[in-house]
């Protein structure tokens, strides 16, 4: 019996080693997973290049990235929080390089060492078969007719939910003690947010990612997106090239991939807004919505202040 | 001369190398992270500069507190839900045994993950429950009792199988001797039985307490909205909040490592007070006796635990997976296949994942078991030196969080100057299940090794047989039983297991679970749904062909 357990681990420990050899280019990405899989077999098609991934949230990408700090193996990282973008550049990390594709890209959306590859925003995420009606403000969520019916994403663990707090909360955290007194809870991270209110559970989603939401309405479930008059925040995307990169020339055309006609379709494709300007797609674009103006250094610099204050507002 | 060849008897040194690699190395970079915060870029620069941050947190008391609470909680909860369930299974003759077992095997086959999902989306307002009956239980499931109620119906099989096996192992042989002098039934249980059974209980308590306080999905999804904080997702919320914590989280997985290494001294306590050896080679009457008019109570136990904790959520699970929509609810226009067909038809990669998943799986319980039984055996047989040290290897990784486990792994195994490393192979997904699996099989296979009498062993070596040869083919058979139960559930948890796996799984692999969490990422429910399961089906159809294939039948696990 030992012989045979010896013997069938180590068959199953050189199966296991084999085939998994590193790619051309190795991308890091926060998700959609389809999108990066489309990406991917674009690109290789395209150009031969082989291409590997590694698909997480931003924060477990983070944690992955820093735990390999001494012996890094990503060549491009795709975040879902341009945070990133500047942290990292900072951290002398990445690599300066300006696609011929991105000329189109508006200025806001790229640096010298990143560049949008597409662009989310927050929303209202409301559910028609709830019983309620249709809110088309951030503060009508706070009425009584949504007591006990909204969920907001956790600022804690989603960037672009942080920055609308930040966006919303200039002047105070009025709305969201309104919101507290209303019954509104802080839910998880936006995935989490949202399933109740498909189930019916909740009515709506204070700051919902417009994409999800957008992609589930395509699928038939009942759900409404509704950008405020008043005001969102966007969350764009940022592509980067690390310097530690051994594949560079490669990774550039990776880059160059993401923003072609080809690759911003696909972008397109999963209800995420293009970076390019002269992109379209089947959805409210950038141009459509009223954008918050957040000053990112300013609001970034008093993350703790915000959540601290913010947390205390929820607190029971 | 003998004697000194004993003191390196090879199942000892393979033990030993096997933890090391598989346990201490893993530690020792979280150790070091603990100490030096940078670590990751290969510097020791500021040496225990993180710990005043880490353990200065205001909220530290009250998140152990709630953890060690949490930890009690499920322990006392499982412990009363399964011991009389185990004890008449172990006795008696309870109508459909094997039917009993293989419900109870189930709920631990569904990731925790999965089925705290499941019942939200049950018992949550205008969920199935409100849908089907007109009232729903959030109030609930969103509080402590919520959290201990869920937790417990994933883990009481532990306790349900280790104690219904050690009290079988036991018999009723002992009991009857102290009926003979005198003792009334329940005495008899009370005074000779139950204390007898200790090993089993202690160390499936023992194995609960620290799979409850590092569990995450739960807590984290349940618990915030409570208010209710506990150690881990504090650690979680360090490695995936921007800018990342990873000393911060390594200095807190350390506290539960120390919580859970208080649980296993006293458990070492407890079974080094006296001997439990009831194996000793004497020839044992297994017959189980009659229910009698218990028949129908005891029934009536075991039904509403299989209903609460294998039917419901896999109920909730199958109605998802069948939803076209999830808004559309349970309504006849809204169920179909859709979600099987799109995973059988393999448009979404997710046959790849199962297969990776089920080959690690089975990989991982055929290591954990070889290692777990030799590691048993060093630790309770042998008189090496240093086996203390040895288990204490063994219950490390039970309270190191899986997330804490991957970063520990990556640190270790991504060194620049290693020639060859498992780092972005699907090895180091099986090094990370190893790690965090390992306990159960020890667990087991040591409670196993303190009811066989050292005279068996004695007996084969003086009739000539190798330490190996009486190994193999003396000891080895005796603790089977219990070994085989532990390897089906590393199985199992390996075969779904998450939270290491999203951090360091390779580069283009995915598994069971990364591939249901994208699912549930990107909205797809449903299909997510579907894919736990078909791994459900599979992770428990699997270990029931291979045991009846054994040639086991009427004797699972």
């Amino acid at each position: 019996m030992l012989k045979t357990m010896l013997r069938a681990g180590v068959t199953a420990a050189a199966l296991l080693t084999a085939g998994s050899a590193l790619a051309d280019v190795t991308v890091y990405t926060a998700g959609p997973a389809s999108l990066i899989e489309k990406l991917a077999a674009g690109f290789t098609e395209e150009t031969g290049v082989k291409v590997e991934f590694f698909q997480a949230t931003t924060g477990k990408v983070m944690a992955r990235i820093e735990a390999e700090a001494s012996n890094p193996v990503v060549d491009v990282l795709i975040s879902a929080s341009w945070d990133t973008a500047t942290d990292f550049a900072e951290r002398g990390w990445l690599v300066p390089y300006t696609s011929p594709n991105a000329a189109t890209v508006p200025d806001f959306l790229k640096t010298e060492t990143a560049v949008a590859q597409g662009v989310a925003a927050l929303a209202i995420a409301w559910n028609p078969a709830s019983g309620t009606p249709k809110p088309a403000e951030w503060a009508d969520l706070a009425k009584p007719e949504y007591k006990d019916l909204v969920n907001l994403p956790d600022p804690a663990q989603s960037g672009s939910a942080f920055e609308l707090v930040s966006a919303l909360s200039a002047d105070g955290m009025g709305l969201f003690e309104s919101l507290a007194a209303n019954g509104a809870i802080v839910a998880g991270a936006n995935a989490e947010a949202l399933n109740p209110v498909l189930q019916g559970a909740k009515a709506a989603v204070f700051g919902a990612v417009d994409y999800i939401s957008l992609n589930g309405k395509a699928k038939g479930e009942s759900i409404e997106v509704i950008f405020p008059e008043t005001g969102t925040v966007i969350a764009p995307r940022p592509v980067m090239i690390l310097n530690w990169s051994k594949n560079q020339d490669d990774a550039k055309k990776f880059v160059d991939y993401v923003l072609s006609d080809a690759g911003q379709a696909i972008v397109a494709g999963t209800s995420l807004m293009p970076a390019r300007a002269d992109v379209t797609a089947d959805r409210p674009l950038i141009a459509d919505l009223k954008i918050l103006p957040v000053d990112a250094e300013a609001v970034y610099g008093k993350r703790a202040e915000t959540l601290e204050a913010f947390s205390k507002v929820f607190a029971k | 001369m003998a004697r000194a060849r004993e003191a390196v008897s090879p199942s000892v040194v393979i033990a030993a190398a096997g933890l090391v690699v598989v346990v201490a190395v893993p530690f020792l970079f979280i150790l070091l992270q603990a100490v030096f915060p940078h670590l990751g870029r290969g510097s020791l620069a500021a040496p225990f500069s993180a710990l005043a941050g880490a353990l200065g947190d205001p909220k530290l008391i009250g998140m152990t507190g709630n953890t060690l609470l949490l930890g009690l909680l499920v322990v006392v909860l499982s412990a009363l839900i399964a011991v009389p369930l185990a004890v008449a299974r172990a006795l008696f003759r309870v109508p459909g045994a094997v039917i009993w077992d293989v419900l109870f095997l189930i709920p631990f086959m569904i990731p925790p993950y999965i089925a705290v999902l499941g019942w939200i989306m049950t018992l949550q307002p205008r969920g199935y429950l409100e849908q089907l009956a007109g009232f729903d239980l959030a109030a609930f499931l969103f509080s402590v009792p919520g959290i201990v109620f869920v937790m417990t119906l994933n883990t009481f099989p532990v306790v349900y199988f280790a104690v219904s096996r050690t009290v079988e192992t036991v018999g009723s042989r002992y009991a009857d001797v102290a009926r003979v002098f005198g003792a009334s039934p329940l005495r008899a249980f009370w005074r000779v039985t139950l204390p007898l059974s200790t090993p089993g209980l202690a160390a499936s308590l023992l194995l609960v307490f620290a799979m409850s306080i590092e569990e995450y999905g739960t807590p984290a999804a349940l618990g915030r909205r409570a208010g209710f904080d506990v150690l881990v997702t504090a650690i979680d919320l360090r490695v995936s909040d921007w800018p990342i914590d990873l000393p911060g989280a390594a200095i807190l997985s350390l506290v539960l490592v120390i919580l859970s290494f208080g649980a296993f001294l006293l458990q070492r306590w407890i079974l080094t007070r006296r001997s439990y050896e009831a194996t000793t080679g004497k020839p044992q009457d297994a017959a189980k006796r009659d229910l009698g008019v218990w028949k129908f109570p005891v029934l009536a136990l075991f039904a509403a635990v299989a209903v609460a904790a294998t039917g419901l959520p896999l109920l909730a699970i199958l109605a998802t997976a069948l939803s076209r929509t999830i808004s559309g609810g349970l309504t006849l226009a809204n169920l179909d296949l859709s979600n099987f067909s799109a995973i059988l038809g393999d448009t979404t990669g997710a046959l790849k994942a199962l297969g990776t998943s089920l080959s690690l799986g089975v990989a991982a319980a055929l290591v954990t078991g070889l290692l777990g039984a030799l590691s048993a055996y060093a630790v309770v047989k042998s008189k090496v030196r240093g086996r203390g040290v040895l288990d204490v290897l063994t219950i490390l990784p039970n309270a190191l969080p899986g997330i804490v486990v991957a970063v520990g792994l990556i640190l270790a195994w991504n060194q620049p100057w290693l020639p060859v490393t498992p780092y972005n192979t699907a090895l180091i997904l099986l090094l990370a299940y190893c790690c965090i699996l390992l306990p159960q099989p020890v667990r087991y296979a040591t409670a196993a090794f303190h009811q066989i009498g050292d005279n068996l062993e004695a007996a084969a070596r003086v009739f000539g047989a190798s330490p190996l040869v009486a190994f193999r083919r003396i000891l080895l058979p005796l603790i089977a039983p219990s070994l085989l139960a532990a390897m089906l559930l590393v199985f199992a948890v390996a075969t779904r297991e998450l939270v290491a796996s999203v951090v360091v799984a390779p580069v283009g692999v995915s598994t069971i679970s990364t591939y249901i969490w994208r699912q549930f990422e990107q909205g797809s429910v449903g299909l997510g749904m579907a894919m736990a399961f078909i791994t459900i089906l599979i992770t428990t159809a699997l270990p029931l062909i291979v045991l009846s294939l054994m040639g086991r039948r009427g004797n699972l696990l």
